[in-house]
């Protein structure tokens, strides 16, 4: 296979760093993106289409990063695009919404389980923290639960000590405990009686840089029980595994049922809406939140919503999904074997992360990547990847052939491993 | 405020005035001036670990603790009163070694001198001389590193952003020239001189100017990874976390 060059790619980011800081700042930025090496990585897409992006330099990559999770149907999806652009010709940013909001939201309130109400927004961080005023608006009270690796957007509260420009009175109200110990949770519970308005947590552990760990048996129903009993809004953070463990919501995937869940990446298949689901219960406490943007209605992302909803539950996305997410998992590490590597997939097959045994530092993880990488498989070294609908046997077949040549080549710089 | 000056006193003692024995092994003037005496300094400060700066024959070793003996003791009243004396507002009180006054008054001071003249450098002569920006980045960078243990230890904040960084070594290294190694155990912190074979996450700058410019505050972190002009590899959470004490260290410096 041929390995993969970025001049272009380098030239633009050296012009970006003039005038953005970082040049390409955030998560898919190289730094945050683990771009391990950076010169391995492209820095800017010129076009993607179903499963794949094509960087400046021409490059094409079978792209399981998936945008970090919105490219669901496929890259350009002709359905999606083209319900956006029939809205576009008609509105999208204006002065008062149109009607089709309120068809997203029976739409959302026929499809997600749990959801007797909907209201939209832009970014998963933008529900995630509505979802935590509405705790804090229902119950009066301050204090919120979280658990160890779960990411809830940037906002302070959501952060840790030691980010820069959080300070201690941002997050002294939220409580961090490890995911899967009810024990702990118990303690939790006890400690704060009467001030824990809320518990926010991802349907799974699927932070990143480790190994994921789905809920242990009987987790969720004693969270879920706990909650009701002393009057704790339970908030699902579905933003990353929404509509890929099931249409219904991920607390149906696992039985249970949250007061609040929060959607966005997949929700439109890249245009830019998010979404806050809710019990009936909670309809007067988020009623009274003020919460709003500028772009938070606008119209196009609306109308692409709809149409990706549709497509989802007209082809059963998750089983999709899952399907090629266990020929991916079980394909690789079939070849992983084969070069005497144990490459280990954790978390749900249709958004894993990849880890190596023996390798507690994660530099074979990285050189690994990073041959996959010049080879135009497009993997991450430090976060969950996604599966999408667009993948194909051929896809998989190209990406074993990668995976192969870049066992091959971690196997020559480390023989004794 | 207490825990302010706290922290400030440990970074004054354990990381700035430590790096006399960094400072004599680079400049030749403070070498000379050292010359052939022999006087070991003790800093006696309430709360935080002591610290020997021992000077003998052009050189200076620094000790942690009462390992090492001393022929002069200086004592301060309390973290407030040493931060003050670095800053030149106050005098240390010397409870032994009465002789060496003159070495303290006139060496010594001589020394603090030149070792602010490298981490504090004028930048017309750092664009101008190459080997005075390796010396000041070399020294900046023992200042900082042996700064962020201090943090880790006596630094609330810190504390806990220290007890979440994996067990293990960090390597921070410039070139094939230089290197130092960050060694974390269970939220406790140490620095060493040279490069680890063991690290499980490494930070590597190309050159002593990317290195001055990071930690000088010229350059950011983010751009100089896209740019190649700093490589990391391995267990990144180790490493953004150690960021993180390293970016608490202005606090206490600037």
């Amino acid at each position: 296979m041929q390995r993969n060059q970025y001049p272009k790619s380098r030239e633009l980011f050296e012009r970006a760093v003039k005038v953005i800081p970082a040049g390409i700042p955030g998560h898919l930025g190289p730094a945050n993106g683990c771009f391990i090496p950076v010169s391995a990585y492209p820095f800017f897409c010129e076009r993607a289409k179903g499963a794949y992006f094509w960087d400046v330099d021409g490059n094409r990559f079978i792209d399981y990063m998936c945008a970090y999770g919105p490219n669901i149907l496929g890259y350009n999806h002709p359905e999606v695009d083209a319900a956006a652009r029939a809205q576009l010709a008609k509105a999208n940013c204006t002065t008062v919404p149109a009607p089709l909001m309120i068809e997203l939201a029976e739409l959302l309130v026929d499809t997600v389980d749990g959801a007797d109400w909907a209201m939209f927004a832009k970014n998963g961080g933008d529900v995630t923290n509505l979802a935590m005023l509405t705790a804090r608006a229902a119950t009066g009270r301050k204090k919120i639960i979280k658990f160890v690796g779960g990411y809830h957007g940037v906002l302070p509260w959501m952060l840790d000590v030691g980010y820069p420009g959080v300070l201690y009175e941002d997050i002294e109200n939220i409580i961090t405990i490890p995911f899967n110990n009810l024990e702990i949770f118990k303690h939790v519970l006890a400690d704060h009686h009467g001030n824990i308005a809320g518990v926010i947590s991802t349907p799974y552990d699927h932070q990143a840089m480790n190994e994921n760990h789905l809920p242990a048996d009987g987790f969720w129903s004693e969270v879920r029980q706990l909650c009701t009993a002393n009057g704790i809004v339970l908030i699902l953070d579905d933003v990353r595994c929404g509509f890929r463990l099931d249409v219904r919501g991920s607390d149906y995937h696992y039985g249970f049922k949250a007061d609040l869940i929060c959607f966005c990446k997949a929700l439109a298949n890249g245009y830019n809406i998010s979404a806050l689901c809710g019990d009936e219960a909670l309809r007067p406490a988020i009623s009274s939140v003020f919460a709003t943007g500028s772009y938070w209605l606008s119209a196009v992302p609306i109308a692409a919503a709809i149409r990706c909803i549709e497509i989802l539950r007209e082809i059963d996305a998750p089983k999709v999904m899952k399907k090629i997410g266990d020929l991916f998992a079980d394909g690789l590490i079939k070849v992983a074997d084969e070069h005497g590597f144990e490459l280990r997939v954790t978390g749900e097959r249709a958004m894993p992360i990849l880890t190596f045994g023996r390798d507690d530092s994660n530099l074979l993880l990285q050189e690994w990547v990073a041959e996959m990488m010049m080879r135009g498989i497009f993997l991450a070294n430090h976060h969950n990847i996604f599966m999408n609908c667009a993948i194909s046997e051929e896809d998989l077949e190209q990406t074993f052939t990668a995976a192969h040549e870049s066992f091959e080549a971690v196997r020559k710089n480390h023989p004794d491993i | 405020m207490v825990m302010y000056e706290t922290v400030k006193a440990s970074i004054n003692l354990h990381a700035i005035l430590r790096n006399m024995e960094d400072l004599c092994q680079l400049d030749d003037a403070s070498a000379e001036a050292i010359g052939d005496r022999h006087v070991a300094i003790r800093f006696s400060v309430p709360g935080i670990d002591r610290l020997v700066l021992a000077f003998q024959d052009r050189s200076c070793q620094a000790a942690r603790g009462d390992g090492m003996t001393h022929n002069m003791n200086l004592r301060f009243s309390s973290p407030e009163h040493l931060n003050l004396m670095v800053e030149g507002e106050k005098n240390p009180l010397p409870t032994k070694g009465f002789r060496y006054i003159t070495f303290l008054k006139d060496t010594f001071t001589f020394l603090a001198g030149q070792l602010e003249s490298y981490l504090k450098p004028d930048r017309e002569r750092i664009a101008d001389d190459f080997d005075f920006l390796k010396k000041s980045t070399i020294l900046t960078a023992y200042a900082a590193l042996y700064a962020v243990p201090e943090i880790a230890r006596y630094d609330e904040m810190g504390q806990k952003v220290a007890r979440k960084i994996e067990d293990g070594i960090i390597n921070i290294t410039v070139g094939e020239e230089f290197g130092l190694h960050l060694i974390a155990e269970k939220g406790r912190l140490h620095t060493a001189k040279g490069r680890s074979t063991k690290a499980r996450a490494e930070m590597m700058f190309d050159s002593f100017e990317t290195a001055f410019g990071l930690l000088n505050g010229d350059l950011d972190s983010y751009t100089c990874i896209g740019m190649g002009y700093l490589a990391v590899r391995g267990r990144i959470p180790m490493i953004d976390n150690f960021n993180r004490l390293l970016g608490m260290v202005p606090r206490y410096l600037s």
